[in-house]
């Protein structure tokens, strides 16, 4: 099965119109968080199935961060956020800089702030889906980890391929104060669960459409 | 990558004979087993994501599965002609990249490990290499001309085994 097959033309740009909206609140989350201007590229969105991502997301030995929740509720799967780790400082030290603490080690600043930020834009792409979807969905606490992008995809690849499984990939360009930061959404689901989710989009979509005429 | 460069992706394998290199990048909680026949210099490396099978999935994708990898691999490097009593094996990989999910159960890195482990056990294959664990991921290069097996991970320096 193919990324057609499992989305087609309409539902892939409802998908993207809902994604888009997602990122769009990232960006208002963003900017309150670290008192800058974020600017966001429209987000290119793909789907395809699972043993197909790394080829997708490119040098599987790229150092990234990666923060990994679980996806619970209507829809289960898995979701990460992937930074590459050239980036990260970037993002880090705007952070350091919007919200003074007391001092930390350098690597529990770190850490804290990453899981933060994926805690955030999980939950604002989250709360897409279930508005436009009216799926309850939620996810579970974020857990962090910083290394070559295969060996963190390794673990959840393999709980979900004993059955067909589908990843959707949002990729997103964030400008902040002239630093780009390229931030992957990956939602990693089984074929059954991504097409209870395909369906509430079609349904969605109906909806929408209907409103709109 | 030269003509004498085999990669192995996830849930792939491959037997060999020198002067081939066949190498993998990325390991996380996957390990990858290596069966070698020192005298012939024939190898086999499966790239395994899974303890175990199931009787649903075995025959497509043997090489995901810690049982049906080594079968094949033995399979396959007995049909080139290498001798069970002659082989040895490695392992590298079953890291647990993050580090909070479920730590009271063992992960499916530790559990691909200890699957093979037990599988090279019965099979009487001395493992005379290892690098598995921790919470990092990994890549390795396994030079069949000498058996060397070479590890490499972010922030380390690399190692041979």
């Amino acid at each position: 099965m193919n990324g057609k097959e499992l989305l087609s033309e309409e539902r892939l740009d409802f998908v993207r119109e809902m994604m888009s909206i997602g990122a769009g609140n990232a960006a208002t989350a963003l900017r309150q968080l670290l008192q800058c201007e974020v600017n966001l590229s429209i987000p290119k969105l793909t789907i395809s199935p699972a043993p197909q991502l790394p080829a997708l997301l490119g040098d599987a030995s790229l150092a990234v961060s990666c923060v990994k929740m679980d996806m619970v509720g209507d829809v289960r799967g898995e979701i990460l956020f992937l930074v590459p780790d050239v980036q990260k400082e970037n993002l880090i030290h705007l952070v350091e800089r919007a919200m003074p603490g007391p001092k930390k080690s350098k690597l529990e600043t770190d850490v804290s702030v990453l899981v933060e930020i994926g805690n955030i834009l999980a939950g604002v792409y989250l709360t897409a889906i279930h508005d436009f979807c009216k799926l309850n969905i939620y996810h579970t606490v974020p857990t962090l980890a910083i290394d070559m992008l295969q060996s963190l995809m390794d673990e959840p690849l393999a709980a979900l391929s004993r059955e067909s499984q589908v990843v959707l990939l949002v990729e997103t360009d964030f400008m902040l104060k002239e630093a780009p930061i390229k931030i992957f959404f990956l939602l990693l689901a089984s074929e059954s669960d991504f097409k209870k989710l395909g369906d509430s989009i079609e349904r969605a979509r109906m909806a929408y459409g209907s409103e709109r005429d | 990558m030269g003509p004498n460069e085999i990669e192995v992706k996830m849930g792939e394998g491959v037997v060999a004979r020198a002067p081939h290199v066949v190498s993998c990048v990325g390991l996380g909680s996957c390990v990858v087993a290596i069966l070698y026949d020192v005298r012939r210099r024939i190898g086999g490396l499966a790239h395994i994501m899974l303890p175990e099978s199931d009787s649903r999935n075995r025959h497509a994708t043997p090489y995901r599965y810690a049982d049906t990898a080594i079968a094949t691999l033995l399979e396959g490097m007995k049909s080139r002609g290498a001798i069970p009593e002659d082989m040895v094996a490695k392992m590298v990989g079953g890291a647990r990249m993050f580090s909070s999910c479920s730590h009271s159960s063992a992960g499916i890195g530790e559990q691909n490990a200890m699957s093979i482990k037990h599988i090279l056990n019965t099979e009487g294959i001395p493992l005379v290499g290892e690098d598995t664990g921790g919470h990092h991921g990994r890549e390795i290069e396994f030079h069949l001309v000498s058996g060397k097996l070479i590890v490499r991970a972010i922030g380390k320096r690399d190692r041979e085994i």
